[in-house]
């Protein structure tokens, strides 16, 4: 046997040590986004996280997690927020646990962010701990996806080799023109795609309850060869990152959503700074997210159907499963009782649930160890472990969460969400949609609501205060429920459908974008901010920002006259505080100046690029000095010397450190030389603390030195020494 | 799979029954080939690396392991066969080992021949000598099969409940005192014995080869449907001018000719092979002289596993009166029944037939895509393994050839609880 054996062994750790080195060059890193930062699941998602709950009876971090083993990846980082104790005990127990020997990844992290309300704060907060070595991809925790990645990471590392700028590949699947139950309802995702280069161009999301049913596009654009705009497609949100993408987050620190911030806004920036995004559109396997009940539904459906195959629940992913698939398409595991003449067709029953006789369950989701009684009627419905439906109960499209109890002879009418541990009394009619809790959106027991649930009930109506405060027109609203609809809107039919009028878009020789100049498209931005509830200061900053860049490259054809109205009015519209004003002053002054450093702009030196930026166009001195500093007193220079030092560090990705400081330098200097800043106001930025915060705040400072030195030393200005500054 | 094989080496072997298992679970390893030998694969690291001091305790582990992976995949029944086999090869070797001990202290009730005498003489008359086998280990001996169940408590729960603890304990004393010494050697032999497996399953294809002229007469028309590797290198080793008919799926059907390479080959003999749509299929039976089936797993009864789609052509064949012959190595010859047709069909992504784009289908419509489907026993005429061929009742001594009886009761289907 040993020579047998000796020369069987030798080959495959041949081939292992060949393993092992390229795994050395790219480990592929994972990061999953368990926190969502929206209340789509309420009242579910207040007691437990959305990647918990099950569908087809399985917690849908698990999916997420097998598609990621699936793919190769090796490192696993996990970013939660709310109910994080819950999400690590959970994994802890699992099989994903590093601890456990059959973790098929090497590395599974939880990373905890305290103050974190965004899922840019976890990017950025991601970025600042340099963990990411190489391309990685980022999903969301709510994915259920079987598309094999392969192709498109090495697509991905093929253009990253190509050009240092492709930073980032969406992997998109195509969905068909038509109506389908697996794309988000409500916003539809619209990419504007090269086809050849496969290079995203342009990314909005549209809503039928906008007011404006079009999509505005850089003429730009339309100077490519071809241009595919395309609303088809079903974005699950899986994108194959570079660690670049992770600056291009810190750089802008108001950027909050992953696409309807992030994407649009770096593809708006590709002049500026040529940052390129590109598409990966598959025509087979399956991805979605189940960003809402909808989605949560859909995808139910679509792993019931197989189309997630191999993803089906007699996969038996979690350990200890045992569905096994009888007729009817019938899922049951272990130690099912049914009942006589019970008639199930197209469902899921978990473990040890006894249904009783002459019961009929269509097309649901029946948990672990639940009662269902004789004479229920359970169509379309989600009943999650434990839930209790007593006898002649008629249960229609709605979720029942864990430890609910439907009385006898009860109906739940269609849409309803019955949180867990609710009662619902005998002989009781719930009006459609009804959402039923213990504990209302502040985390407090509520009251029971004996007249809506009968005397054995237990819960009230649970309302969302969010809900309240939505606008009227926030897609939101459409995605809250069950069930998808669009009753109660006041829409025109032709709006509703964004897929029919794409081919307008495409015929409509480029005379609706062309006529569309870019302050309206600016002020389009608001559907994005809605989509979140913190609108204001980032929509701010962001346009303040585009508006004042416009001016300064001369392209909108303002002078500074008027955008100093538009920017007063802007601000006043947002109610900008004094220091977003002056944030957004600077960073638009700091980029002017990075772009004409940049080679591709003639690569002026800092001295040269600041001189222009500030001179340049006429009145910027004026402007700068009345709406940036104020009224021109020390404190105020001194804090709008901080907000440009805070641009040039966030530039400084761009850049490098020493260059953003003496950028930062020269910009103050000419500032001084256009009486913008006093020497006081310099001398007191030197003297400010907050000028010399955390490393790169330092580096740029420290490059100012010879300026603050300068000035320490001589009154008046000194042409030698200012050559010096440029040498420096 | 080489990926699986590369992995086998770095890591412990829990971990590697572990990936093995999510691998079956994705499917990223199908097909009864690749199956079997992953399992051969994996139970040999159980085998050679894991710490046991008896027999008992190997035997237990190899059952933990192998039920895992049937429940990974429980329509491979190869997996189950592999399993199978390699506990049958484990009592058969520590059998062996027992009979030197039990020689040696001549204490044992039961009459043992000595092994070293030749193996033919010695087998009680009615036992067929189980062939594979029979060349790897030399000195082999079948006993009763009562005698095995006795031994080995652990095998078969069921017998234990049957109130024969004493009788069981008793026997397995001197079983792990005689072992104790002999576990290393115990181990090699297994070892060199699962590499046996190993290399059975991988010259199937081969062996089966050589029946290829006797099968496939001068200007037959043999119809063939989605051909297997196997069945195509079946087909291309004959030396003998025939037409292939292949039955292929609309939704396979793409501008390139998915069998140019078989076409090729064939064409080098003269024989000619022909695309058939599976609806045309019943004009075309007329023609043919017989039909060639690549069984998936071959039941205990008959019936055959196969690639979705054959069922109907083996019906078709039925209808016309032609011949159907099953090719399959005998390490897909699974002691199994099928005691429910619903549960051999594996149902897989619908994509292949119907586009998930198309939102009205997906919507509305529920759509199954058949992997793998069952065909039954009397609808087939002759199972042809690498042993020869073999008529349906025939295929039942192979089994306890191949198969222990304690193997044979054992269920590796049974309620899965970790």
């Amino acid at each position: 046997m040993s020579s047998g054996k000796g020369g069987k062994g030798k080959k495959p750790a041949k081939a292992a040590g060949g393993g092992a080195e390229d795994k050395r060059e790219d480990v592929l890193q994972a990061v999953v986004i368990a926190d969502s930062f929206q209340t789509r699941f309420t009242p579910f998602s207040s007691e437990k996280p959305r990647c918990l709950l099950p569908l087809a009876n399985t917690p849908l971090i698990e999916y997420t997690l097998e598609f990621l083993a699936m793919n190769g990846v090796q490192e696993v980082y996990i970013y939660a927020a709310t109910h994080q104790e819950q999400i690590e005990s959970y994994i802890r127990q699992s099989r994903w646990t590093t601890l456990s020997r059959s973790c098929p990844f090497s590395s599974l992290e939880f990373i905890r962010v305290s103050d974190a309300r965004s899922i840019g704060d976890f990017l950025r907060d991601l970025d600042s701990r340099s963990i990411i070595e190489g391309d990685f991809v980022l999903v969301h925790g709510d994915l259920v996806a079987n598309v094999p990645l392969d192709g498109a990471l090495a697509a991905h590392r093929a253009r990253r080799e190509a050009n240092r700028d492709s930073i980032m590949t969406l992997v998109l699947r195509e969905g068909g023109e038509g109506e389908h139950q697996s794309k988000v309802n409500a916003i539809t995702p619209v990419f504007a795609v090269d086809p050849r280069a496969k290079r995203c161009l342009h990314f909005e999301e549209m809503h039928p309850l906008q007011a404006d049913q079009h999509l505005i596009l850089d003429p730009d654009l339309l100077k490519e060869r071809e241009l595919e705009i395309r609303s088809d497609l079903i974005d699950a949100q899986i994108d194959i990152c570079t660690p670049d993408v992770l600056a291009q987050w810190s750089e802008s620190f108001d950027y909050e959503l992953p696409r309807a911030q992030f994407l649009h806004g770096v593809l708006k920036d590709y002049e500026l700074n040529g940052k390129m995004i590109h598409t990966e559109i598959v025509h087979e396997g399956y991805s979605a997210r189940a960003t809402n009940l909808q989605m949560f539904e859909a995808i139910s459906r679509d792993v019931l159907g197989g189309w997630a195959y191999p993803f089906a629940p007699d996969t038996n992913l979690v350990k200890g499963y045992t569905y096994q698939r009888w007729d009817d398409n019938v899922f049951r595991e272990d130690d099912v009782l049914f009942g006589t003449d019970c008639d199930l067709a197209d469902v899921v029953v978990g473990r040890d649930t006894r249904i009783g006789d002459e019961t009929t369950i269509r097309n649901s989701f029946i948990g672990r160890n639940c009662r269902i009684g004789s004479n229920v009627q359970i169509r379309d419905s989600f009943i999650w472990d434990d839930a209790t439906i007593e006898d002649g109960a008629v249960v229609e499209h709605s979720i029942i969460a864990e430890f609910a109890n439907i009385g006898k002879n009860s109906t739940v009418a269609r849409g309803s969400l019955i949180a867990s541990g609710v009662h619902v009394g005998d002989n009781i009619t719930l009006a459609p949609s009804t959402i039923l809790s213990l504990i209302s959106a502040e985390g407090t027991s509520v009251p029971t609501d004996t007249s809506l649930l009968g005397p054995q009930g237990k819960g009230a109506m649970f309302k969302d205060p969010d809900w309240e405060e939505l606008d009227e027109d926030d897609p939101y609203r459409l995605q809250k429920s069950l069930i998808y609809s669009l009753d109660g809107y006041d829409l025109e039919d032709s709006d509703v459908s964004t897929l029919a009028s794409e081919d307008e878009f495409e015929d409509s020789d480029d005379e609706q974008f062309l006529s569309a100049a870019s302050k309206e498209d600016r002020s389009r931005m608001n559907s994005f901010a809605s989509d979140d509830s913190t609108r204001g200061s980032s929509t701010f900053h962001y346009e303040a920002t585009h508006g004042i860049l416009e001016v300064l490259r001369g392209e909108s054809g303002g002078d500074f006259g008027s955008e100093k109205l538009e920017f007063m009015s802007l601000r006043l519209a947002n109610n900008a505080s004094d220091e977003a004003v002056r944030r957004a002053i600077a960073t638009a002054f700091v980029r002017r100046a990075v772009e004409l450093a940049n080679i591709e702009n003639g690569g002026f030196d800092a001295n040269k690029a600041a001189k222009t930026t500030l001179t340049q166009r006429a009145g910027a001195k004026e402007f700068i000095t009345e709406v940036g500093v104020g009224g021109g007193s020390v404190p105020e220079q001194i804090e709008f010397a901080i907000a440009v030092q805070k641009a040039c560090v966030s530039n400084a990705r761009v850049l490098e450190v020493p260059r953003a400081g003496t950028l930062c330098a020269a910009l103050f200097q000419h500032m001084y030389d256009e009486e913008i800043l006093e020497e006081e106001g310099i001398l007191g930025w030197w003297g400010d603390n907050r000028s010399s915060e955390g490393d790169s705040m330092a580096g740029v400072r420290e490059r100012c030195q010879v300026l603050v030195t300068w000035l320490e030393e001589a009154e008046e200005e000194d042409s030698d020494e200012e050559e010096s500054e440029d040498d420096e | 799979m080489d990926k699986f094989l590369d992995s086998l080496k770095g890591r412990p072997v829990d971990a590697s029954i572990d990936y093995l298992v999510s691998l079956l679970k994705r499917r990223q390893i199908q097909g009864s080939e690749s199956c079997a030998l992953a399992t051969a694969h994996i139970l040999l690291q159980v085998v050679a690396r894991d710490k046991w001091s008896d027999v008992n305790q190997l035997l237990e582990r190899v059952q933990t392991v192998g039920r895992k992976l049937v429940a990974a995949s429980p329509r491979e029944l190869t997996i189950g066969n592999v399993v199978r086999r390699i506990l049958g090869l484990i009592r058969d070797e520590a059998q062996e080992d027992r009979n030197d001990a039990n020689n040696d202290g001549s204490s044992d009730v039961l009459p043992e021949p000595p092994h070293s005498a030749p193996l033919k003489l010695d087998s009680p008359p009615g036992k067929p000598i189980r062939p594979t086998m029979a060349s790897a280990l030399g000195s082999l001996t079948r006993t009763q099969s009562m005698f095995n169940i006795l031994a080995d408590p652990d095998v078969a729960p069921s017998f234990l409940l049957d109130g024969t603890p004493a009788a069981s304990s008793g026997a397995s004393t001197p079983l792990a005192h005689g072992l104790a010494t002999n576990a290393s050697a115990l181990r090699s032999e297994v070892l060199d014995g699962i590499e046996e497996i190993m290399d059975e399953i991988k010259q199937v294809d081969d062996q089966l080869c050589g029946y290829s002229d006797i099968v496939i007469h001068p200007g037959d028309y043999v119809l063939v449907h989605k051909p297997s590797r196997t069945v195509q290198r079946f087909l291309t080793r004959s030396k003998r001018r025939f037409t292939v008919l292949v039955v292929t799926d609309p939704a396979t059907v793409t501008a390139e000719d998915p069998y140019a390479i078989l076409r090729k080959s064939l064409a080098a003999n003269g024989s000619t092979l022909i695309n058939v749509m599976n609806t045309g299929l019943m004009a075309y039976m007329t023609r043919v002289n017989k039909v060639i089936l690549s069984a998936r797993a071959i039941t205990a009864t008959g019936g055959i596993t196969v690639d979705a789609g054959a069922a109907a052509v083996a019906r078709a064949a039925r209808a016309s009166g032609r011949t159907v012959i099953v090719l399959g190595g005998v390490y897909k010859l699974s002691p199994d029944t099928q005691a429910n047709q619903d549960l051999a069909t594996e149902w897989g992504d619908p994509s292949r037939y119907v586009n998930f784009s198309d939102g009205a289908m997906v919507n509305n419509v529920r759509v199954k895509n058949a992997v793998s489907e069952y065909v039954p026993a009397e609808l087939i005429d002759t199972y042809i393994t690498n042993l020869g061929a073999h008529s349906r009742d025939h295929l039942h001594s192979i089994i306890t050839d191949h198969y222990k009886d304690a193997e044979v009761s054992l269920d590796l289907y049974g309620k899965i609880r970790k």
